[in-house]
């Protein structure tokens, strides 16, 4: 019996990797061979994963997953991106994490972004860390007036390795830009960062609006390409793209 | 006053919230999440550590700041600061500082390290420090491991209800971290800084505390619920059962409103505490976030077990229905199935017209005494002990404006029927403001501010008819069945 379940087990593994070695390749010629019978095989989490990506009420169905300290601007992030508006004053904490849905159109594809928004705090790290499997996309964020939090992204890039998928898109966000003289991380110190651990950047504001829509696009974009593969998806690379808009049009004129 | 007491409202044979007058053992329910998992077959490796940690030396000294009263504008803060009515204070055994009510705990650290010393120099003669009194102000120590608790407080609250207070912040500690944790983070490390772990807490603590103030439901251990007609709570019980009848581990389903329960759904074998659901109140009015969202949050119900986790979707039905719905699980990761489910049961009442009936009860509000005819009655509360629910009319005036005042006369008036040392059957005071009847049977309390003119003999036969008028109406006012999960 031990013997048996013993054997099965390695055989798993060794599909699994075979597996994932195979998605790589079909990145780029998906379109052409349907890879159906390998795919049963690979582990439950990717499966949902994969699965959750060909959502039929929509073209593309993506989970995006909202991290940092607490206090970084998460939720007004997602509050600017979903509902236009920005909470100021008031401090919401959010508890555990929070599930919210967005439908944006990339390229004429109506692509579903299913948002979890997570809680900063360390005591909700066990609960988090349940769902960074199913992510396809990180946000990850820290806020430029607060160098802890900015110190703290190498722990959470940390994590993000231990937790994550090997091919999750990643993208660093240098939140509340629109501080003027209290800015305690400059950009090119985030810009350093984010080439370090070969991740996409920018800096955002939930308050005047810079940036929001483009993170969340930019990323939607680049699942896209990936998931269809159509073009030739190496073309397409989420920090050229981003570098490219953000240069395109800066700060719409919004500040104070 | 006639003892027959054979009329008692909103009585029922089962109730899904437990009753019991000793509010402060934890643990007593000897529910346990690790027998949910087991019955279920999910044979999951959980870690129960339960080993109780001992302190007996404490060789880090606390570290004193300097108070220089450098400026006017730091005496005038202090000054504020002390003038605070109520202060609640929370540190380790170590007298590193958790929490203040007011003020900053990083400037309050001599402070800290003052009530530590007290503690702890007590503690060295095997004694437990409990209060002192000083003047109009009294200070209650509370130490439960690896925490202690202190109150100092001018107000006339009386000691039980101050240590009441205290379990609930231990308690709402607790029910962000589990005890368990908490137990094995001081035995690891005795100087251990909560706050890192705590932070976000200390607004859900604020709010529990101005909460617990000003809401008879804490010192009368009990819940209100919405009023509605049986059939509709009966019909959204039977909805949420039906819709989460092949989810496994499901403990317990709560609806609740403008900090009044609909219905509670829960397991076979398990019960509600009422001092855990105020703290689900809490929770729930506390967090702004929940509003916009659906949320998946970790949750310890210190009564229910407090050495683990259940895991709670929590959202609001709809736009248009601002009543929340907490589903409970022991499972850590069935968000998704839990989130179809609270779709589906929004969608079965939406057509059964039960959001509306929600709408209709949370708009045209309870009935003040006048409009139920009680014209010389100003303000009520009753309690079913059995059911631990109670019912109060909406506030009318001279009340509507100075609630603290009525608060604190029931409070006077709780304290004389429960005090230890000489407790009342009945209270009858007249004043000049208002008369005070308070009446505790061994089925129901009741407390009732009546006009200051009111005679005896008609006060007393107001309360046959009020009672009267409760029976009548009690499917309406409290939730009298206690809807169970199928199997």
């Amino acid at each position: 019996m031990d013997c048996d379940s013993g054997h099965r087990r390695i055989v798993r593994v060794s599909s699994k990797k075979r597996n994932n070695g195979e998605v790589n390749v079909n990145r780029s010629c998906r379109n052409s061979t349907a890879s159906v019978n390998e795919e049963e095989e690979i582990d439950p989490y990717t499966r949902r994963r994969k699965e959750s990506l060909k959502n039929n009420a929509c073209d593309i169905c993506i989970k995006v997953m909202l991290l940092g300290d607490s206090g970084v601007g998460k939720t007004c992030i997602l509050m600017r991106f979903r509902d236009g508006l920005f909470l100021c004053g008031n401090f919401i904490s959010t508890v555990g994490v929070d599930f919210r849905t967005k439908v944006v159109s990339v390229d004429n594809t109506k692509v579903k972004l299913q948002i979890w928004d997570t809680a900063g705090q360390e005591r909700f790290r066990s609960v988090t860390h349940a769902y960074y499997r199913d992510a396809h996309a990180l946000l990850l964020l820290y806020d430029v007036t607060n160098k802890t939090s900015f110190d703290n992204i190498r722990a959470w890039l940390g994590e993000i390795r231990e937790y994550a998928q090997d091919d999750v898109v990643i993208m660093l966000l240098g939140n509340k830009a629109d501080c003027g003289s209290e800015r305690a991380v400059k950009r090119e110190e985030g810009e350093r960062l984010a080439r370090e651990y070969s991740v996409a950047f920018m800096e955002t504001s939930a308050k005047s609006g810079q940036n929001v829509e483009l993170a969340f696009v930019a990323v939607a974009r680049e699942l896209k390409y990936r998931q269809n593969g159509q073009r030739d998806c190496n073309k397409f690379n989420v920090q050229d793209y981003v570098r490219e808009q953000t240069q395109k049009s800066h700060c719409p004129p919004c500040t104070t | 006053m006639s003892s027959n007491v054979e009329l008692e409202p909103g009585v029922t044979p089962e109730s899904g919230l437990v009753t019991t007058d000793s509010f402060d053992n934890l643990g007593q329910m000897g529910s346990s999440l690790e027998e949910i998992k087991s019955a279920s077959a999910v044979s999951q490796s959980q870690e129960s550590n339960e080993s109780n940690s001992h302190y007996d030396e404490f060789d880090e000294s606390p570290n004193c700041m300097e108070t220089t009263a450098k400026e006017d504008a730091d005496l005038e803060e202090y000054k504020e600061w002390a003038n605070k009515k109520n202060h609640v204070f929370v540190l380790s055994l170590a007298g590193k500082p958790i929490y203040s009510r007011h003020g900053n705990e990083d400037k309050l650290a001599w402070l800290f390290g003052v009530m530590q010393t007290l503690v702890s120099f007590v503690q060295s003669n095997d004694d437990c420090i409990t209060s002192i009194q000083a003047g109009d102000t009294v200070f209650i120590f509370l130490v439960k491991r690896p925490l202690i608790m202190v109150a100092v407080s001018k107000t006339q609250d009386c000691i039980y209800q101050l240590i009441s207070q205290l379990n609930y912040v231990f308690n709402q500690i607790t029910s962000m971290l589990t005890l368990t944790r908490l137990n094995r983070i001081y035995e690891q490390r005795q100087n251990y800084d909560l706050r890192r772990l705590l932070s976000g807490v200390e607004r859900l603590i604020d709010h529990l505390l101005d909460f617990s103030e000003m809401e008879p439901s804490f010192f009368l251990g009990a819940v209100q619920c919405l009023s509605l007609a049986t059939s509709i709570r009966d019909s959204i019980s039977s909805t949420i059962v039906s819709a989460c009848s092949k989810i496994k581990n499901l403990v317990f389903a709560i609806l609740l409103a403008d900090n009044k329960l609909i219905t509670l759904v829960r397991m076979k074998k398990y019960y509600l505490h009422p001092a855990d659901l105020h703290l689900i109140f809490n929770l729930v009015q506390a967090s702004e976030s929940l509003k916009n969202s659906e949320s998946w949050t970790p949750l310890c119900l210190p009564h229910f077990d407090p050495s683990g986790f259940l895991y709670g979707h929590v959202s609001y039905l709809s736009e248009d229905c601002q009543a929340c719905l907490l589903l409970l699980t022991v499972e850590r990761d069935i968000f998704f199935t839990l989130s179809e489910a609270k779709q589906r049961i929004v969608e079965k009442l939406r057509r059964g017209n039960c959001l509306q009936a929600i709408n209709e009860s949370l708009n045209a509000k309870e009935d003040t005494c006048a409009n139920a005819g009680f014209t010389e009655l100003r303000h009520y509360l009753y309690k079913c002990k059995s059911t631990a629910q109670f019912y109060q009319p909406s506030l009318s005036p001279p009340y509507v404006l100075s609630k603290q005042r009525l608060i604190d006369l029931y409070k006077r008036a709780y304290q004389r029927l429960h005090c230890t040392t000489r407790p009342l059957k009945l209270l009858f005071e007249r004043s000049s403001d208002e008369v005070i009847l308070a009446w505790d049977t061994k089925g129901f309390e009741l407390y009732i501010i009546f006009e200051p003119l009111i005679d005896t003999t008609s006060a007393i036969s107001l309360v046959t008819k009020l009672l009267n008028w409760i029976k009548k109406k009690e499917e309406r006012l409290f939730h009298l069945t206690s809807p169970t999960f199928l199997k």
